[in-house]
């Protein structure tokens, strides 16, 4: 028992509802989102060392007994997600301040960004399946309303689509979950893995596998399920886009990850859809942003590239595939932000997101120009940046496994990504200076990098120190290819 | 100006008052019988709902000055508070502790702290109710 | 005895709830589905009512009162749309 693990879940709650009194002064708002973000980030940083060398931590809400009751549990995934995650949302909140108009923060913005860390942070950290539904809902309904924020027409007609394709698969969410209380008789997910492990029908098994994988695979954008994502990402304002685009996919990912390790890792055919659908996600998804010339919509069909990758090291599902798609998450939700933010700025300077409308912002702000290449490159898989030992460790783990096709679809996908990453780069940073607004030279943008600086150290730090983190993210799948020590800790058998 | 629903007004004042009643009694039936926060909330904003309608928004607003989406803010506050009060003690969040005591009058009753906890319940269910219906009516004109 | 009779009049309010809501989404005019709409709770307030007779319990007792409520409220609001053409006036003076 230890309270530590719900803390990440009960500050922003508690500060987000705080905020609701003080709705019309601009800097309490402000002091208190930022205090509670820095301790979230305190908490979780502090958690994760816990977890690290004292082994998984565990609380039984309400002091109701393991199986019963509604548990949270924090074992290395989780918890190193929840600081990752603490941390972007304070950069993209600091970035929020210098873009936002004051009348969107006027208008609920602060609470509602807590109530979505909150969702984050809750699916991360529950130990039950009904309780991961809960904390879904918390984080979509405050992502339907940071995305229609603003209203203008265009984003209106696009979170409606985001509103109903997420209500239809969180119906499913439920549907699954009755399924599996039915078959099972509990909710509780260490006690799902001890019994369905006992359990003799498999076929039943593998229907509601592949229905959870409907669902998660609907939030996370998979391939069948991806359509709705690119236009949803384009609409909301580059520091709400960057969290999205940074957070609300992986926490899908993170649910296969935690459900097919945990849950279902007897059902062989489901490994191999997994192994198809992230080969077509990764394959498609590139190609989509290959075809795009926008900014913003680049990035965001980028998103369902790099999904794929995730996917397809939970299909190949050996412990260095497992640790490299942890790794590959952890890189991608600090790049892939950061990109996003780079085209809040480009935005900001040029005033348009289109490519063929902007040219030559390396002559005349280059230090945006150098680090978005940075940020560019190491998601594209460059090394030493960290998107490279990411990929390298997937690709490794496949070639073990005998994976040659997919492997050779996700090298494709890398090139078509430094492709499309350079277009970017020389269209817009490259060549004369061409913008639509003529003081667009002058507009002097250093205060909107200073958030972003983080993430680009970051993602350099992660590649020159790579083996300290891999080792780390090998140990955490070894943690969770062997379940025993999951269950153990929550049903409480020593 | 039209003409006004006097049998509606002479009605609503007393049945107005029935539903209060019977929304705290069902408030304080919950946790052993059928009743609680959440449809004990729903009753009160029944009831406030067929004052709004009988009546008109500008009127009630001046006999009912609450800003609803502050309720909603002080009911959330009251439930974590709630959770929170077990933790101060070493206990996990949420944890509920319940006592029966003799009351002079009421005999033996049974105080839980779940009780605040429904009380916060009841009020965001209050306040989210009113707060969607008359965004919702004030939308149309 | 009671049971048999209990269970045909349960048959019976069923039937009646079935045409009500027939009534309801044909009705030609709104006044036809107010009125269907009302005898709809109505019926359910007896159903209820007949169950706890079955059933030999008092558990549902609040749930006939929150009906009764639910339903007058919802006839009122359907009787102001059809007079007025609006549920919640903003200002009447």
């Amino acid at each position: 028992m230890n309270n530590l693990v719900i803390l990440p879940i009960l500050i922003p709650l508690l500060m987000g509802v705080i905020l609701i009194f003080f709705k019309d002064s601009k800097s309490v708002q402000r002091t208190v989102s930022v205090i509670s973000v820095g301790l979230m980030i305190a908490v979780s940083a502090y958690l994760t060392y816990i977890v690290y060398t004292e082994g998984i931590q565990t609380t039984e809400l309400g002091d109701w007994p393991a199986p019963f009751g509604i548990v949270l549990v924090a074992d290395l995934l989780s918890s190193s997600l929840v600081a990752l995650s603490s941390l972007l949302s304070l950069v993209c909140l600091f970035f929020a301040y210098q873009t936002f108009s004051a009348e969107r923060e006027r208008n609920f913005f602060h609470p509602f960004f807590l109530f979505l860390m909150v969702g984050v942070n809750g699916s991360f950290l529950t130990g039950d399946l009904f309780n991961l539904f809960v904390f879904f809902e918390v984080m979509l309904i405050s992502s339907f309303i940071l995305i229609s924020m603003g209203s203008k027409q265009y984003q209106l007609r696009e979170s409606l689509k985001y509103v109903i394709i997420n209500t239809v698969s969180s119906m499913f969410f439920v549907a699954a979950i009755a399924y599996i209380y039915g078959v099972t008789g509990t909710l509780n997910m260490a006690d799902l893995a001890v019994k369905i492990g006992e359990l003799e029908q498999t076929g039943v098994i593998s229907v509601i596998a592949v229905l959870f994988l409907f669902v998660f695979g609907t939030k996370s954008a998979i391939f069948p399920l991806y359509y709705w994502l690119p236009h949803s990402y384009f609409a909301p304002p580059a520091a709400i886009a960057a969290l999205f685009g940074g957070l609300l996919t992986k926490v899908g990912v993170y649910t296969i990850m935690r459900t097919y390790t945990l849950i279902f890792p007897h059902d062989q055919t489901v490994f191999q859809i997994l192994l198809i659908f992230g080969g077509l996600t990764m394959f498609i998804g590139v190609l989509g942003a290959v075809s795009q010339f926008d900014f913003k919509r680049i990035l965001a069909v980028h998103i369902v590239s790099q999904v794929g990758y995730m996917i397809m090291g939970i299909g190949i599902f050996t412990p260095l595939a497992i640790a490299g798609t942890f790794y590959f998450l952890a890189h991608n939700i600090i790049v892939k932000s950061a990109l996003f933010l780079f085209a809040g700025v480009a935005e900001k300077i040029t005033g348009t997101s289109h490519l063929k409308q902007m040219s030559g912002l390396l002559k005349t702000h280059p230090y945006v120009g150098w680090l978005f290449l940075i940020t560019a490159l190491s998601l594209a898989g460059i090394p030493p940046l960290s998107g490279f030992f990411g990929k390298f460790a997937l690709i490794i783990a496949g070639f073990d496994a005998g994976n040659y096709f997919v492997i050779a679809v996700s090298l494709a996908t890398g090139v078509l990504t430094l492709f499309s990453m350079m277009k970017i780069f020389m269209t817009s940073f490259w060549g004369e200076v061409k913008m639509p607004d003529p003081q667009a030279k002058d507009k002097k943008v250093g205060s909107l990098l200073i958030p972003i600086l983080p993430l680009v150290a970051l993602t350099i730090l992660l590649g020159v120190a790579a083996e300290p983190f891999m080792q780390f993210s090998l140990e955490l799948a070894e943690q969770l290819m062997d379940p025993s020590e999951y269950i153990n800790s929550v049903l409480n058998k020593e | 100006m039209k003409n006004t629903p006097v049998q509606l007004h002479v009605i609503t004042r007393i049945v107005a008052f029935i539903i209060l009643a019977f929304s705290v009694f069902l408030f304080f039936a919950g946790h052993n019988n059928p009743g609680g926060g959440f449809i004990g909330g729903l009753m009160t904003a029944a009831a406030l709902v067929l004052l709004y309608l009988s009546f008109d928004l500008k009127t009630i607003k001046r006999v009912i000055p609450f800003n609803y989406s502050k309720i909603i803010g002080a009911g959330l506050l009251i439930a974590i508070l709630t959770g929170i009060v077990g933790m101060l003690f070493g206990f996990p969040f949420l944890t509920q502790f319940d006592e029966y005591y003799h009351i002079p009058l009421l005999g033996e009753t049974h105080a839980a702290s779940a009780l605040p906890f429904d009380l916060g319940i009841y009020l965001v269910v209050v306040g989210f109710t009113l707060l969607v219906i008359l965004t919702v009516a004030e939308d149309d004109s | 005895m009671l049971t048999t009779v209990a269970l045909i009049v349960l048959i019976l309010m069923a039937l009646s709830i079935l045409v009500c809501t027939v009534r309801a989404i044909l009705g030609p005019s709104m006044s036809d589905r107010l009125v269907a709409l009302d005898t709809i709770g109505i019926n359910l307030i007896g159903f209820t009512a007949i169950l706890l007779l079955v059933q030999d319990t008092v558990a549902y007792t609040e749930v006939v009162l929150v009906l009764g409520i639910l339903a007058f409220i919802g006839s009122v609001a359907i009787a102001k749309f059809i007079e007025g053409g609006v549920v919640l006036d903003r200002d009447r003076h």
